[in-house]
């Protein structure tokens, strides 16, 4: 029984992770504090729904994913988000707005009910005698090298240099020729493509409403809070603190006690340690 | 165009609408539904159900002669705003008698608010135990969803050992403390009990414990959104062939939204179920498609319990020959209506009915067993 | 004054007409807008003054309406339920007053944090509040008691919501002109320059968090009273985020604008809901729009079209008060650095200063830039830390402490970049500077205190060329750099230190300034004595002000001596290269 709470809590950590990564990057480069954003990953669970409905074939999900969530993100982007670049809280506010305006416009085109996406790869595998979903494995497998190539390229590559230079000193870093403007724009999208890809690979596990995208957006911001601000290895510590506290806690004791724990844990951490575990030297 | 014809226009208007208002809207009845917040799903068909309802009691003569007029109100918001789109039904409005299909906190705050001063008919599924002057029950309470079901499927799936898993409230515990008891005299065991917060979105320990008791019945008070995700994960951990699922608030929305991958061997109790195959289920069934059109907001029991509702208080009317609360205490007990249910008799404020046993294997309802005039443990003195 | 009575007494008639005009219902209705809107005004007030935003205020509002409850339920004399209601809010202000203080100490820019832990807070208060049915009634809430005194929820209840929001609504906009609402306004603008006056800010902001607490706690005891049941809901994140929203869109800068919010969207929503499809929609937009483009909200609105017919600008000039003597004053020692040294990250800012400073004078810190000047002065006032070595002055050991601490020690200090409020008037800002090492706790809730005005400050304005009487009255943002040294110079002395600490006071002055700068900082010295340290590059004016010269090079002292001696030094002229600027 070890084995399936010690892949539950691989499992529970790496859906986490990529709700959060879109969440970590617009709040580590552009202090955007995007309420919006678990309603990017709604969106991007809808995504299914939109492609059965075009009659499009199965494998043409990941392409109405993200050309619907870019083009949300994009008129987010320009519209509003870009005035807030650096305003932490008013920013908090205005997506506070969109998030609403995102679920009841989704709710005006789908309903409210429930869709039901069907399973992308059905069936359990057998560990040590405990039969395992099929595709959290595969998803599992699939996620660790997605986020091994994001480290490597935001750490070699060009743009990933100017970011960094962007978050450091943005006048600077307009001076030096860089298009702050663009680059935040490709940012924020960014963040918000990572949250429908999640949204996407979610969609057969979960429930898929317009209300679903609150579950994601609290639990994110306090695996932030207790990973630190901003940083790939920040979140992977919050992350893991988070997900295995509330597996482990709902696996010992009951799920109301590991979802007081979490909320008592990152009051302790905004107290004590606001920056998180990991500070950026 | 000329004064005169605008005039013309205008009178004519007046007078088409002062013949309506004589001929339709004599007795106002206040239906309050759920059209915002988590149970605004069933808005839509809340609404149809009750204008449904409406249609078939003014054709009949509507009540004590009187045709009556539907006043619809936005309940599916905190008990605080609820009251006020209540009173302004209640008072602004001048309903004389209120549906209500929400939740138990706003019905707490609405019996507050008119303290039998209006007949108030509360049609949803909730816990039991609601007794107040003019306030009337139609809604299945767990003793009559549970009763007759746990021995029937015990004895059908070779269920022994139950697991009972529901939200963290009020109605998930009344059901679960009196599903106990009818698992014991049925010689079953529960093998654990678990509550789970409304913020819960993964239910991996709970199926961890599920698996590790070795239960092979799991009873579901898990309310929509969590059902459906408890029920995604359930099947695709393969559980469904462990154990069968039987939950009390698993109507049509929540078994789409499930999937036909993951609804094997889940079966849900309920008053009303489309899929009921008696006459009158269907003639209601193809009145509401003829009336709403084909794609209407599709029927389950939440909804068409308002339909129930309005029946209920019809008749009460009719027979008391008033809308008076007063009026209405003397008649209530014992009133029988007919609805797509069947055979509705009020006992104790509270209705005894029949209750469908249905299995959603498949992605679809089949009425497994029906139960008749089961009678509420929860009703009245 | 007559604006805050002539405001209460319209906003009072207007809500007692609202039964008279449209009946019963609809004051029952605006009854539950206004208890909404005396826990926004709480909201408001912290958000606008001191920008806090409590993200989860209806924790109090719920964890008091609860309490309520079970006062209405269980205790029969409606004095003890009076006494217990006033307990309730008590309790709440006091726990609000620790909660912020303790995290906001020792960190000034906890303010996001904060907010979130405050929306933590509201979390966890409704998980509890559904979960315990024990203390709670669970889901379906706590009910089945009636309003206190008898009276009638859908009737007479409603004055007593009245007279609640009007009393608040007074008791803001006094606080407003009282110098504690001064001061609390101050943490928004400037912090550090609050922190440097010896207030401790983390305190303060204990305090107007308390005050925002009280108001939730009376609006939820007003909730229970008016509502006779009590569920999760009314202490949750979603009440918490609309109270936010209603406050944002009324506007959150003016006393009244939460209550516009409240009523307005409340009652809007409430007609709107069941016949427009998209007022959720629509809701949203607004509030974007409000967000993105008017941040004061509706009230900013109203009164930018009010001042276009009418100008409030009448301003008084009220005779100066007589202030205390300033327990700041206190006679100059001093100052020993032994084996100082500072490091921030990687990299060592002050590599072992050895100094001991005369007790009297004018003593001039000269240095290349980088050489640790500022640093020096961030030691002493507590902005930085020693990770090896001491600072004392005359036999305290002053070292690592908090900023506020330095004024205890008489000491005062402007800073490189004019430090001032520069969204209050000049009058304002020298009223709050007044107020520094001289007020007593009451003092803060005098108005007469606002007035306060040293003989030497008036002397010091009424200086010829000193360009800060004439616009007294202008907020600070409008004034230029060189009036904003002054300004700050102004402040800073106003306490009369023993020890004054001038980073480059002259700095962005034109040559006349530059004069003007100079004879004020040695008159002062003239008149206050003491210990005067003086970070400056300009030669010339070392040379007109000092006594006593420190050249600091690469994080320590390399000489000191008078000027000619420095001059002088063949060290200073290697380092130096060139000698005057």
């Amino acid at each position: 029984m070890a084995t399936l709470l010690i892949l539950n809590i691989l499992w529970q950590v790496s859906v986490l992770a990529i709700v959060t990564i879109g969440l970590a990057v617009v709040f580590g480069q552009l202090r955007i504090m995007n309420m919006a954003h678990g309603e990017l990953v709604m969106i991007g669970a809808y995504a299914p729904v939109m492609t059965s409905l075009l009659g499009l074939p199965g494998y043409a999900n990941i392409v109405v994913c993200l050309v619907t969530v870019g083009l949300i993100a994009l008129l987010m982007e320009r519209l509003v988000i870009r005035h807030f670049y650096g305003r932490a809280f008013d920013s908090l506010l205005a997506t506070w707005g969109l998030s609403i305006l995102l679920r009841e416009t989704v709710e005006l085109i789908f309903g409210r009910g429930y869709q039901s996406v069907p399973q992308y790869v059905p069936g359990t595998f057998s560990i040590s005698g405990t039969d395992y979903p099929l595709y959290r494995l595969v998803v599992m497998a699939g996620i660790i090298p997605i986020f091994a190539g994001l480290y490597i390229w935001y750490r070699k590559s060009k743009i990933g240099v100017e970011i960094k230079a962007m978050v450091e000193n943005p006048s600077l870093a307009q001076a030096c020729g860089i298009n702050t403007s663009r680059l935040s724009a490709g940012c924020f999208i960014f963040g918000a493509l990572t949250a429908g890809v999640a949204g996407l690979l979610l969609a057969p596990t979960i429930r898929v409403e317009p209300m679903m995208g609150l579950d994601y957006l609290i639990r994110s911001f306090f695996s932030l809070v207790i990973g630190g601000l901003g940083s790939f290895e920040g979140l992977f510590i919050g992350v893991g603190i988070i997900a295995g506290a509330q597996s482990t806690l709902g696996a010992l004791f009951n799920q109301t006690y590991g979802y007081l724990f979490i909320l008592i844990l990152s009051i302790v951490f905004l107290w004590l340690r606001p920056d998180g575990i990991y500070r950026r030297s | 165009m000329n004064n005169r014809f605008l005039i013309s226009i205008f009178s004519a208007a007046f007078s088409a609408v002062m013949l309506a208002g004589a001929a339709f809207a004599e007795v106002k009845i206040g239906v309050l539904v759920p059209d915002s917040g988590p149970a605004g799903l069933f808005g839509p068909s809340t609404r149809h159900s009750a204008q449904l309802a409406a249609a078939e009691i003014n054709a009949a003569g509507g009540i004590n002669g009187e045709q009556i007029e539907l006043v619809f109100a936005d309940v599916g918001v905190p008990p605080a705003e609820a009251v006020q789109a209540a009173l302004k039904v209640w008072k602004a409005e001048g309903a004389e008698a209120f549906i209500g299909m929400h939740d138990s906190a706003v019905r707490e705050a609405l019996t507050g608010l008119f303290k039998g001063g209006v007949p108030y008919v509360y049609t949803p599924v909730y816990e039991g135990g609601a007794c107040s002057e003019g306030l009337y029950v139609t809604g299945e309470t767990p003793s009559q969803q549970l009763a007759p079901v746990i021995p029937f499927l015990m004895k059908k799936e070779k269920v022994r050992k139950w697991y009972l898993i529901g939200n963290d409230y009020n109605w998930p515990r009344d059901t679960n403390a009196l599903a106990r008891g009818y698992i014991d005299d049925a010689g079953g065991e529960v093998v654990g009990e678990e509550y789970l917060p409304f913020t819960v979105a993964e239910f991996d320990s709970s199926l961890q414990k599920i698996r590790q008791s070795g239960a092979d019945g799991v009873l579901i008070t898990l309310v929509g959104g969590a059902s459906v995700g408890f029920n995604v994960a359930f099947a695709s951990f393969g559980l469904d062939q462990q154990a069968i699922r039987l939950g009390t608030l698993i109507e049509e929305n929540t078994l789409a939204g499930i999937g036909a991958d993951n609804a094997n061997r889940l079966y849900s109790s309920a008053g009303y179920f489309s899929a009921i195959k008696t006459e009158a289920a269907r003639d209601f069934a193809t009145s509401y498609s003829e009336m709403f059109g084909e794609d209407a907001a599709p029927l389950n029991s939440l909804g068409q319990s308002a339909y129930d509702g309005l029946m209920l208080l019809a008749k009460l009317g009719n027979s008391a020959g008033s809308l008076q609360v007063a009026e209405l205490e003397k008649v209530a007990e014992g009133i029988s209506f007919e609805s797509p249910r069947g055979t509705g008799t009020l006992t104790g404020r509270h209705v005894a009915q029949t209750i469908y046993l249905a299995n959603g294997t498949g992605g679809t309802f089949d009425i497994t067993a029906s139960f008749d005039s089961v009678a509420s443990a929860e009703a009245c003195p | 004054m007559v604006s805050i009575a002539g405001l209460s007494a319209a906003l009072l008639v207007t809500l007692l007409l609202v039964p008279e005009l449209f009946g019963d219902f609809a004051a029952y209705q605006t009854g539950l807008f206004l208890i909404y809107a005396i826990a926004g005004q709480g909201i408001g007030y912290l958000w606008g003054r001191t920008g806090v935003l409590p993200l989860g205020q209806a924790a109090f509002f719920g964890i008091s309406a609860y309490a309520s409850a079970h006062v209405l339920l269980s205790i029969q004399s409606i004095y003890l339920q009076i006494a217990c209601f006033c307990l309730i809010v008590l309790t709440a202000g006091l726990l609000a007053f620790l909660l912020a203080g303790t995290v906001f100490k020792g960190r000034s820019d906890s303010g996001p944090y904060f907010s979130l832990i405050t929306l933590a807070l509201a979390m966890i208060a409704e998980q509890i509040a559904g979960t315990a049915t024990d203390l709670t009634g669970g889901f379906n809430g706590l009910s089945g008691f009636a309003p206190i005194a008898g009276l009638d929820q859908f009737g007479n209840l409603y004055y007593l919501v009245v007279i609640a929001v009007v009393l608040s609504t007074l008791a803001l906009l006094t606080l407003e002109r009282l110098p504690a609402g001064l001061v609390a306004r101050s943490i928004a603008d400037n912090e550090p320059r609050l922190l440097l006056f010896g207030f401790k800010t983390h305190w303060i902001k204990g305090a107007a968090f308390a005050l925002s607490a009280t108001l939730a706690a009376v609006a939820g005891i007003l909730f229970a009273n008016h509502q006779g049941i009590v569920t999760p809901t009314s202490s949750g994140f979603l009440l918490s985020a609309n109270l936010v929203i209603w406050t944002a869109v009324g506007g959150r800068n003016h006393v009244l604008g939460p209550v516009i919010g409240a009523v307005g969207i409340g009652y809007l929503s409430s007609e709107l809901r069941d016949s427009v499809a998209y007022w959720e929609v629509i809701l949203a937009l607004v509030f974007i729009l409000v967000v993105l483009k008017v941040p004061g909200g509706i009230a900013e609105i109203v009164t930018g079209i009010f001042q276009r017919f009418y100008s409030f600008t009448s301003h008084t000039v009220s005779k100066s008060v007589l202030v205390p003597p300033s327990w700041q004053g206190k006679p100059a020692q001093s100052l020993s650095f032994t084996g100082s040294r500072v490091r921030a990250g990687s990299v060592t800012v002050l590599n072992g200063v050895e100094l001991v400073t005369p007790k009297q004078g004018v003593v001039c810190i000269i240095g290349p830039n980088g050489a640790g000047k500022t640093s020096l002065l961030n030691v002493i006032t507590g902005g930085l830390r020693l990770v090896e070595g001491e600072l004392h002055y005359g036999g305290q050991k002053i070292h690592n402490r908090p900023p506020y601490a330095a004024v205890k020690s008489g000491i005062a200090r402007k800073l490189q970049v004019p430090s001032v409020f520069s969204s209050m008037t000049v009058s304002e800002n020298l009223a709050i500077a007044m107020l520094a090492g001289r007020a007593g706790f009451t003092d803060f809730f005098k108005p007469s205190t606002l007035r306060w005005r040293s003989q030497r400050l008036s002397d010091l304005l009424a200086t010829p060329g000193i360009p800060l009487l004439d616009g007294i009255h202008h907020r600070v943002s409008e004034l230029p750099q060189g009036h904003r040294q002054f300004l700050e110079l102004a402040m800073t002395t106003a306490s009369a230190p023993g020890l004054l600490l001038l980073d480059e006071p002259c700095a962005g002055l034109s040559p006349a300034e530059t004069r003007h700068m100079t004879d004020v900082i040695s008159q002062f010295h003239e008149a206050n004595g003491g210990l005067i340290l003086l970070i400056e590059h300009d030669m010339s004016i070392v040379r007109a002000l000092a006594d006593h010269v420190i050249v600091m090079h690469q994080g320590a002292v390399l000489a000191e001596g008078s000027f000619d001696e420095i001059r002088a030094n063949e060290a200073v002229k290697s380092v130096y290269a060139g000698g005057t600027k």
